[in-house]
C-alpha cells in the first residue's frame, strides 16, 4: 500500500530515526490482505510467507498502514494452521502498526512536535476494532504543539473502502465515503488524518471525484510536519 | 440469483437514498442500544452466548426432551426438513379454515408461509403494523425487527391509502392507529393465528414469544388454533436460557428494556389447539459445519444491520433474501447456496457487527470463510479472478517486480485518470499522491465549539423497589400506593413479581387470563414488594409455576413507522401498579 505514496515512507523513517531507531526498508513485499479478503488464501499465504521470510531478522516490524497490522496480527494467524501456524502466529506479535509504535516509544517525550493548525481525524476499523489502538493514536496526536484536533461525531463508522468490497461494490463504497465527506466538512477542518492509508486513499478519491477540498495525511506525514529538530 | 449490487445502485441512485431514511434512525438504536445493555448484568451478553452454545451442543437431546413435554402441555410438536414440508403440513392443520391472524416471524419470511397459503385462497392477514405495511408495498420486510423501516411516513399513507385505509395525515400516531383499527376489526372473527417462537423451553414445554404491539396476545388468546412455527435451533435449555436471551434481545433490537409483552405459552385453554413447526430447510447440515455453526446462535436482534455502513446505505431490499444485513450475508448463501452466492461481497469488513452482536457471533470472519469457499468452488468459473490472484501473488513475491508494478499502476492510472468514466454514483479519481504544502489548508474554515461530551445521568436507585418505581414509570405503568380508581370498573390482577432493572411486572395465570387482559382497557395490578428480582435473569423464579407466563413491561406500543413510539395499540392501556 505504501508504494503508493513513498514520501509516507521517508515521513515514518525520519520519526522512527529521531527516535533513535535504526530502520532498514523492506520493499515490495505485502501481507496478503488484498488476497485473503477476496477469499483467495493459498495466495494470501504464499505472499505473506515471504513477507514473514524477509522480516525474520528483524527484532521489531514497524506497519506503516493499520490495515496492514491488522492483517498481520489477526489475518496470518487465521491463514496457518497447525504447529507452523503457532511459531508464526507468535512470530507475528513482533509487527507493530507505526502510530502505536511511536506512542510507546520510551523516547517519545524527548521530542518536540509542534504544528499550528486544525486537523479532522479518521479512525479505521482496522486500528479500532482488531487493533484496539484508537485511544493510543489520539494521544499520540495530542502529543502536537499547536494541533487542534476535530474528531468525527460517528467516528466507529467505516469510511467504506474494504479492499474488494470497493471493487465488486463500488457505488455503495462511494455512497458511504460520502456520509464520511459530509461528516468530515462538518468539522471545519481541511486535512484529513489517519493511520490507514487505504481509508485516505478511497476518501480522497471521492472528494476529488465530487469537487470537494480535502487533503488527507498519514499520521505518519503529520509526525513529519510537526516534528522540530 | 441474487444481485446486490444492481439493486443497491437502483436505491442509491434513486432520489430518496435508503441513508437518508435509515440513517438517523438507525444510529440511534444502536446508541441506545449499548446504554441499555450497560444497565443489564455485566455478564449478560457471556449469558445470553452460553445458553444458545448450550443448544447448539444438545440440539438433538433438548429436542426429544421437549417433544415429551409438549405431550404433558397438550402442544402438538411437529418437525420439518424442509420449506415445501413446513408449508405443506401448516396447510394441512388449517385445513377448511379460512381467516388466518399472522404475526412477525422470520421463519414464515423464509418458508414462504404467506404466498403458500394465499396460493391456497386462504385469507392471510399481517397483523404486526409494520408487516401489515410492507404487505402492501409486497417486497417484503427490510429489517428483521423493523420491517417497515425503509419507508418514511410519506410513503407509508400513500401504501395504506392504495389498501383502502383513507387516513387523514402522515403523523405516526394516525398512521399506526389506522392499522390498529383494522387489525383490531380482522380479530373480531379469526380462525387461526400463526406467530413465531424466540425461544421453546426443553424442560417445560412453553413458547417464548416477544411482542410490542399485542398482536401476538390476541393471536394466542383468540383463535381456536394456534401455530407457532421456527427453527429448529430456537430450542433452549430452560426458563434460566430463555431469559437469558429475553434480556439482551430487546435492548439490542430496539434499545427497550423488554418488549411491552414477553409471553411464555404453554397449555392451550379448553376449546383451542396448540402447534409447534419446526423447520429445519437447512440448519442440520449448517450445524455440522465448525466454521458456520455458530451463525444459529443468532437470535435474530437485527443489532448487526443497524451497526452496518453496507446495509444502511443500500437498505435490506437490496439484499433480495429475507435474511438481510450481516446475518443475511452470512445466512443465506448457507441456506441457499445456489441464490446468494454474491452476499458476502456485501461487507466492508468493517468488523461492527461482530463488536455488536449479543450473542458474539464472529460475523466477518464467517464473511471471509464465505469468500474463501466461494473463490474455492467457482475457480472454474471466476478464471480471470483467477487469473488476476495468481499473478499478484507471483509480482509480489519479487520486491523489484513488485516495485515496478506499482510505479507502472500509478503511472497508467495517473495517464487514464481523465480516460475513467466517472459516474454520478462512482465519481472517483486516483488521487492526487504528492503532497501539497499549501499552508492553508491548515486554517479550519470556520471555527467550532467542541461538543460537550454528554453528561453521565442517573445516580443508581438504591432499593430494588426505588429502582422498579423509576423504571416502571418510565415504560408507562402508574404506580399507586393506594387505589385511586375505582377497582370495580377494572380488571383487577395479582403479579408474581416484579423486574426491577426493566420495570415489568410477571404473572403466571391459567387461561383464559390472556384473553380477559386483551379485553380490558383499565388494568390495577396488585405487587407485593417482596417479590422484586433485580434482572431478567433473576427471574426464573417468578415464572416458574405452571401456566402461561407473561412478563408485561408497560401498555403495548410500537415504533414500526420511523420508529417512532405510539402508545396505545392493542390491549390494556391505563395499566396501575399498586405495590404493597
Ligand atoms: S447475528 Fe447477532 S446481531 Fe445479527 S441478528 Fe443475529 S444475534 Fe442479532
Amino acid at each position: 500500500m505504501a508504494i503508493l505514496r513513498p514520501e509516507d515512507i521517508s515521513s515514518s523513517r525520519r520519526i522512527l530515526e529521531a527516535l533513535g531507531e535504526s530502520v532498514d526498508e523492506i520493499k515490495g513485499y505485502c501481507c496478503g490482505q488484498p488476497a485473503y479478503n477476496s477469499g483467495y488464501r493459498k495466495e494470501a499465504q504464499s505472499v505473506s510467507r515471504k513477507m514473514l521470510r524477509v522480516t525474520r531478522p528483524y527484532e521489531t516490524v514497524v506497519v506503516p498502514s493499520g490495515s496492514c497490522t491488522s492483517m498481520v496480527r489477526t489475518g496470518i494467524p487465521k491463514i496457518f494452521a497447525g504447529p507452523r501456524g503457532l511459531s508464526i502466529t507468535e512470530r507475528t506479535k513482533a509487527f507493530f502498526d507505526f502510530g502505536e509504535f511511536v506512542h510507546s516509544h520510551p523516547r517519545l517525550r524527548e521530542l518536540n512536535f509542534e504544528l499550528t493548525g486544525t486537523i479532522a481525524y479518521h479512525d479505521s476499523c482496522h486500528g479500532r476494532r482488531e487493533l484496539g489502538i484508537t485511544s493510543k493514536l489520539i494521544d499520540l496526536l495530542e502529543h502536537i504543539n499547536g494541533l487542534k484536533l476535530r474528531r468525527l461525531p460517528h467516528e466507529e463508522e467505516c469510511c467504506g473502502f474494504g479492499g474488494a468490497f470497493t471493487v465488486k461494490q463500488p457505488e455503495v463504497s462511494v455512497e458511504i465515503a460520502r456520509t464520511k465527506l459530509g461528516e468530515i466538512t462538518e468539522t471545519g477542518a481541511q486535512i484529513l488524518v489517519s493511520e490507514d492509508l487505504s481509508c485516505l486513499t478511497h476518501l480522497q478519491a471521492t472528494a476529488e471525484g465530487d469537487g470537494r477540498k480535502l487533503e488527507t495525511w498519514t499520521i505518519a506525514e503529520l509526525l513529519d510536519r510537526a516534528l522540530n529538530e | 440469483m441474487s444481485n446486490f449490487r444492481t439493486r443497491a445502485k437502483l436505491k442509491i441512485g434513486h432520489q430518496s437514498k435508503p441513508a437518508a431514511t435509515l440513517k438517523p434512525i438507525v444510529r440511534n438504536v444502536v446508541r441506545d442500544s449499548r446504554l441499555m445493555l450497560a444497565e443489564r448484568p455485566a455478564n449478560a451478553k457471556l449469558r445470553a452466548q452460553e445458553a444458545r452454545k448450550y443448544t447448539l451442543n444438545h440440539l438433538e437431546e433438548l429436542h426429544s426432551q421437549l417433544r415429551e413435554s409438549c405431550k404433558k402441555n397438550e402442544i402438538t410438536y411437529h418437525r420439518t426438513t424442509s420449506s415445501e414440508e413446513a408449508c405443506a403440513l401448516i396447510s394441512e392443520i388449517i385445513g377448511q379454515r379460512q381467516r388466518i391472524a399472522k404475526s412477525k416471524s422470520m421463519v414464515a419470511e423464509e418458508i414462504g408461509l404467506t404466498n403458500y397459503l394465499r396460493k391456497q385462497n386462504k385469507e392471510v392477514f399481517e397483523t404486526d403494523i409494520g408487516e401489515y405495511i410492507v404487505d402492501i408495498e409486497g417486497q417484503g420486510p427490510s429489517h428483521v425487527t423493523a420491517p417497515a423501516i425503509h419507508l418514511d411516513r410519506h410513503r407509508i399513507q400513500n401504501l395504506l391509502n392504495q389498501a383502502g385505509l383513507n387516513v387523514p395525515d402522515n403523523s405516526p400516531l394516525t398512521l399506526s392507529h389506522a392499522v390498529r383499527n383494522t387489525v383490531s376489526d380482522f380479530f373480531q372473527n379469526v380462525d387461526v393465528g400463526i406467530t413465531g417462537a424466540n425461544a421453546v423451553i426443553a424442560s417445560s414445554g412453553r413458547i417464548m414469544i416477544v411482542e410490542n404491539e399485542g398482536n401476538v396476545a390476541l393471536g394466542l388468546s383468540n383463535p381456536p388454533i394456534h401455530i407457532a412455527v421456527t427453527g429448529i435451533e430456537k430450542v433452549v435449555q430452560n426458563e434460566q436460557a430463555a431469559l437469558d436471551i429475553a434480556q439482551v434481545l430487546a435492548p439490542s433490537a430496539t434499545a427497550q428494556p423488554l418488549t411491552a409483552y414477553t409471553h411464555f405459552v404453554d397449555t392451550p385453554s379448553k376449546n383451542q389447539e396448540r402447534h409447534l413447526v419446526f423447520v429445519d430447510a437447512g440448519r442440520t447440515d449448517i450445524l455440522k459445519d465448525d466454521r458456520y455453526r455458530e451463525i444459529l446462535l443468532c437470535i435474530r436482534c437485527g443489532a448487526c444491520m443497524n451497526a452496518c455502513p453496507v446495509y444502511t446505505a443500500a437498505n435490506g431490499l437490496s439484499y433480495g433474501s429475507p435474511y438481510m444485513g450481516p446475518i443475511g450475508a452470512v445466512l443465506s448463501p448457507l441456506l441457499w447456496p445456489e441464490s446468494f452466492s454474491d452476499l458476502p461481497d456485501a461487507s466492508s469488513l468493517c468488523g461492527r457487527c461482530s463488536e455488536v452482536c449479543p450473542v458474539g457471533i464472529p460475523l466477518h470472519d464467517m464473511l471471509l470463510n464465505l469468500r474463501a469457499d466461494s473463490a474455492a468452488k467457482q475457480a472454474g468459473k471466476k478464471l480471470t479472478e483467477k487469473i488476476v490472484w495468481l499473478s499478484w501473488s507471483f509480482i509480489f513475491s519479487k520486491p523489484r517486480l513488485s516495485q515496478g508494478f506499482a510505479w507502472l499502476t500509478k503511472k497508467i492510472l495517473r495517464l487514464f485518470k481523465n480516460l475513467r468514466k466517472q459516474t454520478p454514483l462512482d465519481p472517483r479519481r486516483m488521487p492526487r499522491t504528492k503532497r501539497s504544502r499549501d499552508a492553508e489548508m491548515l486554517i479550519p474554515l470556520f471555527e467550532k465549539e467542541s461538543i460537550p461530551s454528554k453528561k453521565q445521568t442517573s445516580n443508581q436507585p438504591s432499593s430494588l423497589l426505588e429502582q422498579f418505581r423509576v423504571q416502571a414509570t418510565e415504560v408507562g405503568f402508574k404506580i399507586e400506593n393506594e387505589a385511586t380508581t375505582h377497582l370495580e370498573k377494572c380488571l383487577v390482577l395479582k403479579a408474581t413479581g416484579a423486574i426491577a432493572a426493566t420495570g415489568s411486572v410477571v404473572f403466571v395465570e391459567k387461561d383464559p387470563f390472556l384473553k380477559k387482559l386483551m379485553e380490558a382497557s383499565d388494568v390495577t395490578i396488585m405487587l407485593d414488594k417482596e417479590t422484586i428480582v433485580e434482572f431478567p435473569s433473576d427471574a426464573e423464579n417468578l415464572i416458574r409455576a405452571n401456566g402461561n407466563a407473561l412478563i408485561m413491561t408497560g401498555a403495548s406500543r410500537t415504533a414500526d413507522i420511523e420508529k417512532k413510539i405510539v402508545r396505545g395499540i392493542h390491549g390494556p392501556q391505563n395499566i396501575s401498579v399498586i405495590v404493597k
